[in-house]
This record gives C-alpha cells, sequence and structure tokens, in this order.
C-alpha cells in the first residue's frame, strides 16, 4: 500500500466525519470545526494526489492552492465565530432554534 | 515499516477529528481541534509538504485555535441555574423530534461516504506522471526563486495568491460588520499584566526574528509570506494580552495602511508589468526575484495585521455582552 492511497482514504473518512459533524453538531462552535475538518479532508486529498505525481519534487500547483485554501477556510472560520458570537450576544441561542 | 507511521498517523488524526465533534464539554472539543490541527500537520510532512504543514500548525491549529479559546469564554457555562434547567428541558423536548430526522441524515452522510471511497478507487487508477510537476520544473530557473511552491504562489499563479490576500482583508470587514461600528471605533483596553510584559519582552524578538526568517527561506526552502504573515501576527496578538493592544495605540490612517499595504502594492505591481507589455502579474525574470521579495515582505506585515485585528475585534466583542443583556 502507497503513502498516498492511505492518505487519500484518510481523506474521504475526515470529509465524511466532517459532513456528519455539520448535520449532528448542535452547538455553533461544533459546527464551525466540523467544517474545518471537512475542508481539511479536501485539502488532504489535493496533496496526496499531489505526492502520487511526484518527479524530483511533489506536485507545487495542488501544494500552493492548498496554502491559499486554508487561508481563506480560517478567514471564513473568523467570519463564523464572529457570527455565532454575536447571535449569542442578541439571543443567547448556542445553536440554531429551527433544529428544535 | 514507513507506512506503519503513516498508518498510524491516519488513525490518530480520524480519532482526533471524530473525538472533536463527539466531546461533551466545548473545551474538550476545541483543544481536541488543536491536536487534530496537529495531527494534520504531521501528515503534511509525510506527504512532502512542508510548507502546507507550516501553515496548517500557524493558521489552521494556532490561530484559529486562538480564536476557538477566546470564543469559549462566551459560550464558556455561566449560566443561571434557571437557564440551564431550560436548555434542558428545550434538550430533552427536542430529541424526540430530531431522532426521527437524525436516522436519514447519517444514511446521506454514510452513502455519500461509500460513494467517495469508490470514487478515490477510480482516481487511483489514473495513470501517473500527469499534474503540472513537469511544468512547474521547466519553467522554475524563470520564476526568480528557487522553491517550486513560491515559485507558485507568488509567480505562475500569483494571481490566486493576490486574491487571497484579499480574501483575508474581506474576512476582517465582515468581522467589524458583525460586530458592529462601536466595537471598531471604541478604543481597546486589554487587561495589564506584569507576567505577561515579561514574557512578551521575551518572545517579540523571537517571533519578529523567527518570522523574518521564513520570509526569506522561501525563496530557497519551505516558508514564505503567510507563514512569516502568522508569526508576526502572534506577535499583535501577544501585544493585546500584554495591555499593549496595537490597534487602539497605532494611529487609524496607519493602521489602515498596513493592512491594505500587500494587497494594493500587489496589485499595483502586476498593473505597472502589464502596461509595459506583459500579462497581469508577469514579472520580468531578470527582477523577478528582488520583487517577489518585496511582494512577500509587504504581504507578510498585511496579513499579520489583518490577522490582528481580526483577533483583537473578535476578543472585543465578549465586553459589549453585558450592556447588551442590560438594555434587554
Amino acid at each position: 500500500m502507497e503513502i498516498y492511497q492511505i492518505y487519500s482514504l484518510t481523506s474521504a473518512i475526515l470529509f465524511v466525519i466532517g459532513l456528519g459533524g455539520v448535520f449532528a453538531a448542535r452547538h455553533f462552535i461544533k459546527k464551525i470545526i466540523a467544517t474545518i475538518i471537512m475542508g481539511g479532508g479536501v485539502f488532504l486529498c489535493f496533496v496526496s494526489f499531489a505526492q502520487r505525481d511526484a518527479l524530483t519534487f511533489a506536485d507545487p500547483v495542488p501544494h500552493a492552492l492548498v496554502i491559499t485554501g486554508i487561508v481563506v477556510a480560517v478567514a471564513s472560520a473568523a467570519f463564523a465565530l464572529a457570527l455565532a458570537r454575536r447571535i449569542y450576544q442578541l439571543t443567547g441561542e448556542e445553536s440554531f432554534t429551527n433544529d428544535k | 515499516m514507513s507506512i506503519l507511521i503513516d498508518i498510524l498517523l491516519a488513525i490518530l488524526g480520524v480519532y482526533l477529528a471524530m473525538q472533536s465533534l463527539l466531546a461533551s464539554r466545548l473545551s474538550q472539543s476545541v483543544f481536541l481541534f488543536f491536536a487534530f490541527g496537529l495531527a494534520l500537520a504531521l501528515a503534511w510532512v509525510r506527504l512532502g509538504a512542508v510548507d502546507v504543514a507550516i501553515t496548517e500548525a500557524a493558521i489552521a491549529a494556532g490561530f484559529l485555535g486562538v480564536l476557538f479559546l477566546d470564543a469559549l469564554r462566551d459560550f464558556s457555562p455561566r449560566d443561571t441555574e434557571e437557564q440551564q434547567n431550560l436548555t434542558t428541558v428545550q434538550n430533552s423536548l427536542s430529541r424526540k423530534e430530531s431522532k426521527s430526522l437524525l436516522l436519514p441524515r447519517l444514511a446521506l452522510v454514510l452513502g455519500l461516504g461509500l460513494f467517495l471511497l469508490i470514487a478515490l478507487e477510480a482516481v487511483w487508477k489514473i495513470p501517473e506522471g500527469g499534474g503540472l510537476t513537469a511544468a512547474a520544473e521547466t519553467l522554475l530557473p524563470e520564476s526568480g526563486v528557487e522553491h517550486p511552491v513560491t515559485a507558485v504562489l507568488l509567480n505562475f499563479r500569483a494571481y490566486d495568491t493576490w486574491l487571497e490576500i484579499g480574501v483575508i482583508l474581506l474576512g476582517l470587514l465582515a468581522v467589524f460588520a458583525v460586530g458592529g461600528i462601536q466595537i471598531y471605533r471604541k478604543p481597546i483596553a486589554a487587561a495589564d499584566d506584569p507576567l505577561m510584559r515579561q514574557v512578551i519582552l521575551f518572545f517579540t524578538p523571537v517571533l519578529f526574528l523567527f518570522g523574518a526568517f521564513l520570509l526569506y527561506i522561501g525563496k530557497s526552502g519551505p516558508g514564505g509570506a503567510f507563514q512569516a504573515g502568522v508569526l508576526w501576527g502572534a506577535i499583535g496578538i501577544l501585544l493585546h494580552f500584554g495591555g499593549i493592544p496595537v490597534y487602539s495605540w497605532v494611529p487609524r490612517w496607519l493602521g489602515h495602511l498596513l493592512l491594505t499595504l500587500g494587497l494594493v502594492f500587489f496589485l499595483l505591481l502586476g498593473f505597472l508589468f502589464m502596461a509595459a507589455g506583459d500579462n497581469l502579474f508577469e514579472y520580468p525574470p531578470a527582477y523577478a526575484g528582488l520583487l517577489i521579495l518585496i511582494v512577500e515582505t509587504l504581504a507578510a506585515i498585511s496579513i499579520a495585521a489583518a490577522l490582528t485585528a481580526i483577533f483583537a475585534n473578535l476578543n472585543q466583542m465578549k465586553k459589549e455582552q453585558p450592556n447588551d443583556t442590560a438594555q434587554k
């Protein structure tokens, strides 16, 4: 079994865990963490195939895309966190009320 | 033998991800998320993506972890007993209804997982040697840097990187917008702690130097603007904790200048060479190395400023709370 095979399988599992978390988690912070885990799964898939296509170095384009992606994911998570805290301040809710 | 490490690392990553979502306490959840980020960083190293590993450890685990920890102060259980009783009643009421929804959701997720695994198995069969490695390898001498990832980030795909700096700025504006203009305008007062001051005096030069090292080494090895930007942003966050909130201290015009410097200079440079007849973000190979270093430095400053501002603004949100509840 090759390294890229292990990590690409892991990436699918992480994506599924994250997706399950987005559906099942109630608290805002857990939902945000779940989306980050989903993103981590996607990035892992990218980089594991970059490692497979390595010549003298691994494919740098997926690496650059993943660095960009991580930063964008963090920026959006910060925004989500700001929204969650604002909702909590204004209403005292810690999860979406339409889940009830 | 080395496969064993990868298998263990994969199991660890999956376990930490599951535990961080299943943990009963929010603080457990956040700390397990920290650990998950670091395990993922190890996985990047195993896959030969050291740049990604540094970014993951610094931004996704470090910076985001700090934001989550800061948010815990808001959400951590300090409700009165009355409210707690209310929420348990609400939960027990909602459990009954949500259980019927949970099963189809889980089935959907598992089905998607199965589909993904089959899809991956199909991708494995695509013959190797595709991708853009060969193209990057032949063009590397013209890019002005020796490290392929930096060449892609700041030369071949500079447009993406420019937009990325814009996205950070956009995230900051969104956080400002959510927090309300009052928080933005209010002078920030952080806690004053003598021990913290000494820690800051010790760590600030180290962080600055290490950031500058990562910035410069990005030319020939793993490192670069984003990693350096986060380290410099950590200085801002440390100063904020130590009672020297940079954002009320620095004049507002200077703050705005620092925030937009990287984005504006990057764009001006792109258009400058466009006017000279090249494409957008195409540098002349003779000066490419120097121009990339300047762009990276300014981008790192802007990223550091934006991350500090995001943290300061989120950190400040909590202090509004007593007023809000009093008004209600």
